[in-house]
């Protein structure tokens, strides 16, 4: 592995082709299944992601979870094992899968009103059919179109999007997962976009905090045009949903 | 209105829908739901396949690993099937180890895939006793809504004729591999089994049950076909079931089993 591959090239082309502000290709389809409350698949370059909510409903298992003045949000991470390019031994469990399991509900606690759901119990899952970088953050934006296709009330969109650092000087957008390999710092950030406030952030490598704010400028920006085209989805979603059952009031 | 109904008195509701010769999803007893096969999806995975049976949703990834055969079976390679049942295809599973039904769905398939001799494992041979192939094949259930070993099944198949195998050069002297990533095989796969569900309910039996229909059936009927032959037949317990209706069954699954083969045959012309 010694050939020198540039993350940004002279000029200013990327691995795969895209510009250091590019976005990868994300699609996305609500109410894919008809078990859970909600479902969502979204692509997001060659990442596949799927997420079904539950609920709310009673708090199963472990009664003495229940809260008095809020839902309990339970996630659950879990990757296909022939979703990498080495079969995984273990789909959830790892150290890994219980991390991003935890920041997963820590960034849609915060947006989901679960003071209106006290005594109760939130599920979601999400499972990652094909993985290609940029894992976490897809999972953010699956999981919050299944919290809307399932109804539950949210304060905002939870959108969340990487960008790292090329040659030191200019910010990029949307990390594969073959830039994740040559190396470059990752900055993960999950945003509530509209209000402009930050969930969840979190960075691997490291870079000089001078250019700390452009990189985040960036990221922030990432997450507010994920969360037009989640818009953009939801809106032609219950344009179909509702016109299909005409509009009416069923009583 | 019928909701309510349908959530107040299930078995009432259904027996209305019988009494008429039909089910609620507008089906005759003998018509089955609409199958789909959508192939190599998953570029991470050596085959895969993705297969809707009417709702049930299942996803299939082949991984191959090399590994050394069994001192029992020494040219033979192996092609070990999983099927997961996470808790995001149905309300009843929770997180945590398999579960009775997961574990069973894997021995069924398991069972059909040794019966049906689809596969020669000495073609998975590269040395004899030092070196062969492992296929893990996992299935997962995005969609559980009845039927899981047929939508199991074909995505199985489909995902195992899709697979490319590189040509691995072996010297044994020096225990050395090599594997040629350009020049790829496909499987030797004879035939194509397929199976087919049957719920009985009161004195009539159903063929390819939604979730529903299997929760309030009384008996549930497998059977598994390759051409025409029987491989493998699952009744676990339940109402006792007459040897003509068992045998009218059989008829009905070899007639959806050529047509099971002809969809797998054409979604894999649409690959190349």
């Amino acid at each position: 592995m010694s050939k020198n591959r540039e993350l940004l090239s002279k000029i200013g082309l990327r691995l795969d082709g895209r510009r250091a502000d590019e976005l990868r290709r994300i699609r996305c389809k609500l109410g894919v299944f008809t078990e859970p409350d909600g479902s969502a698949y979204l692509e997001q370059g060659l990442t596949k992601i799927l997420a079904a909510v539950y609920g709310p409903h009673q708090v199963r298992g472990n009664r003495s979870k229940a809260q008095h003045d809020a839902a309990v949000v339970n996630c659950q991470f879990s990757m296909a094992v022939f979703s990498t390019g080495e079969r995984k031994r273990r789909p959830r469990g790892d150290r890994k899968s219980t991390e991003i399991s935890i920041h997963l509900r820590q960034a849609l606690t915060a947006a989901i009103k679960t003071e209106l759901y006290p005594w109760s119990q939130i599920d979601v899952y999400v499972e990652v059919l094909h993985a290609d970088g940029g894992i976490y953050p897809a999972c953010v934006n699956a999981a919050t179109l299944a919290l809307i296709d399932a109804g539950i009330p949210l304060k905002e969109y939870v959108c969340a999007c990487t960008a790292s650092l090329a040659n030191n000087d200019v910010p990029m957008l949307d990390i594969s997962h073959q830039e994740e390999i040559i190396g470059g710092p990752t900055l993960t950030v999950a945003a509530l976009p509209m209000s402009g406030k930050i969930v969840l952030m979190e960075m691997s490598q490291r870079f000089h905090v001078d250019h700390l704010q452009k990189v985040l400028e960036k990221a922030l920006q990432g997450c507010r045009d994920i969360k037009h085209i989640l818009d953009e989805a939801v809106k032609s979603h219950i344009q179909d949903v509702g016109s299909s059952t005409g509009w009416a009031n069923t009583t | 209105m019928s909701e309510q109904y349908k959530i107040l008195h299930p078995v009432k509701y259904y027996r209305d829908y019988l009494a008429h010769n039909i089910r609620p999803d507008g089906r005759e007893f003998d018509k089955y739901r609409p199958i789909v096969v959508n192939l190599g999806s998953i570029s991470t995975a050596d085959g895969s396949a993705i297969a809707k049976v009417g709702r049930t949703t299942v996803v299939c990834g082949i991984k191959a690993e090399l590994c050394q055969s069994k001192a029992e079976a020494a040219n033979e390679g192996f092609l070990i099937p999983n099927v997961e049942l996470p808790p995001l295809c149905s309300s009843k599973f929770r997180p945590g180890p398999p579960t009775e039904q997961a574990q069973v769905a894997t021995q069924l398939v398991a069972d059909i895939l040794k019966n049906s001799e689809c596969l020669d494992l000495k073609s998975l041979c590269i040395f004899p006793d030092k070196l062969a192939w492992c296929l893990f094949a996992d299935l997962i259930c995005l969609d559980l809504d009845g039927s899981l070993i047929d939508a199991c099944m074909i995505a199985l198949m489909a995902a195992l004729k899709s697979v490319r195998l590189p040509v691995i050069d072996y010297d044994p002297a020096l225990d050395n591999k090599q594997a040629n990533l350009e020049h790829r095989k496909p499987l030797n796969i004879t035939n194509i089994p397929s199976s087919t569900t049957f719920a009985k309910f009161d004195d009539k039996i159903v063929m390819d049950p939604t979730v529903d229909e299997e929760d309030l059936s009384t008996a549930l009927i497998t059977i598994a076909l390759r051409k025409n032959e029987l491989c493998f037949v699952h009744k676990p317990g339940g109402a006792s079931v007459t040897d003509e209706q068992l045998l009218k069954c059989i008829d009905e699954s070899q007639k959806r089993a050529i047509v099971i083969e002809g969809i797998v045959e054409t979604a894999l012309r649409s690959l190349q």
